[in-house]
């Protein structure tokens, strides 16, 4: 019998969804909107913290090297500093690639290249570039580095350095700061959005609530559909926020890509690599309003 | 089969609908309970579903005393008794079929048998041919003869008529009393609510008056007297 009743219930809801069409077509909307604005809020996020780490990663550590020091000398410092426990990686930059580098981003500007040209030799130094294994232990870089008594270094001044990372932390923390308060804000208003739609829904049929009842259907039976109809709108709302999400996606992946160009940003793939967590986490928590939504307003209006 | 033990229903602040009315009424009858507009008659028929509670005294339905009936149990009692309401009260999303349906869908009961029985019951009432429409296409004589079906439909004991011919003319009224009559021939107890005295006068049954929630008159062969 419970069988019967549930399979009643599951027929009664689509039943319900295809004779109130312009309604559900409603409502399915205002679930994918909601779900739009998630997604977007969740690009934001995305961006967001692949920016402030691509600039993290930015961060290196230069040091100069006396023009005149040996080979042999600067692959042993180099060596000597790629042990300690807070580099990630190291470069060495000799003085031809560094001169390399120098023209390649001067290309554009003859003044320079002509005096460099007069000079006759090559000005730049040798260099090591570090990169910190991790931004947070950058101070314990740098002491390390003071640390290291070697005269074929020409200077070390990473003061600089200190100024801009703090600037970053900064920003990254006040970033993360904002978006959880927007994304907070937004959720919520999200949550009443639907919330109230399907409370409309469900208000159109006040009227059949009372009927039911007086005819002696159960609580149970009258609440069941609209909460299967709720998990069905949740359910295409999911769809369709995946049929439009990734049109959208791939309409701003290329402007993304110039705008980010040199760091890896991509949406598309984020979005594929956690299909599962995103799209899931939006129906559970669509349908979890939904039946909220539902069991309340029937509750408030089946009191016959 | 129904009994009313000195029954009082007061609505906030202070508007007595009844007050300690008596009443019996035995298996097979077929009572009119006539009065004037806001007596208590709808009153008394929201008690016998237990759509409203007393505030004293006892309800008897069946020999099951529904004076403090359950949340749970009132789908239960709905289920055995048939109502028939004034503005029909049908479910527009549902075909006539599906309406009658519903009544024996809620109660859990097979499909084969609904199928078998739905259209039986529509052919009682005359709308075998119309029993796919839905109610806002036909009169609204027909959406009262079906409310008659899906009242009928679980072969209810008690049939609760509140106002069936209201919103009806005296053609579709006249229909409508001889369906109540001939179900009441088949042994079910017809509880008829009315104040159209040509109705009442014509069924020459029992007929309780209520007047400002009290029984002034219980006649064995009444006439509307008010």
């Amino acid at each position: 019998m419970f069988l019967l009743s549930f399979l009643r219930v599951i027929k009664f809801s689509l039943q319900d969804i295809g004779r109130n069409i312009w309604l559900s077509l409603i409502t399915v909307v205002i679930i994918t909107l909601a779900l739009f604005s998630v997604n977007l809020l969740l690009t934001v996020k995305i961006l967001t913290s692949a920016t402030v780490s691509a600039v993290k990663e930015k961060v290196d550590v230069s040091l100069y090297l006396k023009a005149e020091a040996p080979e042999n000398l600067i692959l042993a410092l180099k060596s000597q500093i790629s042990n300690l426990n807070s580099v990630k990686q190291i470069d060495y930059v000799s003085k031809e690639a560094a001169m390399e580098s120098f023209r390649v981003k001067h290309k554009n500007n003859p003044e320079v290249l002509r005096a460099l040209l007069e000079l006759g030799k090559n000005p730049l130094s040798p260099s090591l570039i570090i990169k910190p294994r991790d931004i947070n232990n950058y101070e314990e870089l740098i002491a390390s580095l003071n640390k290291i008594d070697n005269d074929i270094i020409e200077s070390r001044n990473f003061d600089d350095h200190k100024a801009i990372l703090a600037k970053i932390n900064n920003i990254a923390e006040k970033a993360n700061q904002t978006g959880l308060f927007v994304s907070s804000l937004f959720v919520l208003i999200t949550i009443l959005v639907v919330y109230n739609a399907v409370r409309v829904a469900i208000f159109t049929h006040k009227r059949e609530i009372g009927i039911m009842k007086l005819v002696g259907a159960s609580t149970w039976f009258i609440r069941a559909p609209f909460l299967i109809s709720g998990l069905i709108y949740a359910l295409l709302g999911v769809l369709l926020i995946i049929i439009v999400i990734y049109p959208f996606l791939n309409l701003i992946q290329p402007y993304l890509a110039t705008f980010f160009s040199g760091f890896e940003v991509n949406l598309l793939a984020y979005y594929n690599g956690n299909f599962l967590l995103i799209f899931g986490l939006e129906f559970l928590a669509a349908s979890l309003v939904n039946v909220l939504a539902s069991l309340i307003a029937v509750g408030k209006y089946s009191k016959v | 089969m129904i009994k009313l033990a000195n029954i009082t229903k007061i609505y906030p602040p202070d508007i007595t609908a009844l007050h300690k009315v008596n009443l019996h009424i035995k298996p097979g009858e077929f009572i009119s309970i006539v009065g004037q507009s806001g007596t208590g008659k709808t009153t008394l028929v929201k008690l016998l579903i237990s759509e409203e509670k007393a505030d004293q005294g006892k309800i008897i339905v069946g020999g099951w005393d529904i004076t403090a009936i359950g949340q749970a149990e009132i789908p239960i009692l709905r289920r055995q008794i048939g109502v028939v309401f004034q503005d029909f009260k049908l479910l527009h999303k549902k075909t006539l079929f599906e309406n009658v349906a519903f009544a024996l869908q809620v109660c859990g009961e097979r499909q084969r048998k609904i199928n078998s029985i739905v259209p039986q019951v529509l052919k009682i009432v005359g709308l075998e041919n119309k029993m796919h429409r839905y109610p806002l296409e036909v009169s609204g004589g027909e959406q009262q003869r079906a409310v008659i079906a899906r009242a009928l439909v679980h072969r209810p004991k008690i049939l609760l008529a509140d106002e069936p011919t209201g919103n009806l003319d005296s053609i579709n009224a006249d229909e409508i009393i001889e369906i109540l009559q001939k179900i009441n021939k088949f042994g079910t107890t017809v509880v008829l609510v009315t104040h159209n005295r040509e109705v009442v006068n014509k069924l020459r049954k029992r007929v309780i008056t209520i007047e400002n929630g009290l029984i002034v008159g219980d006649q064995a062969v009444g006439k509307y007297i008010l």
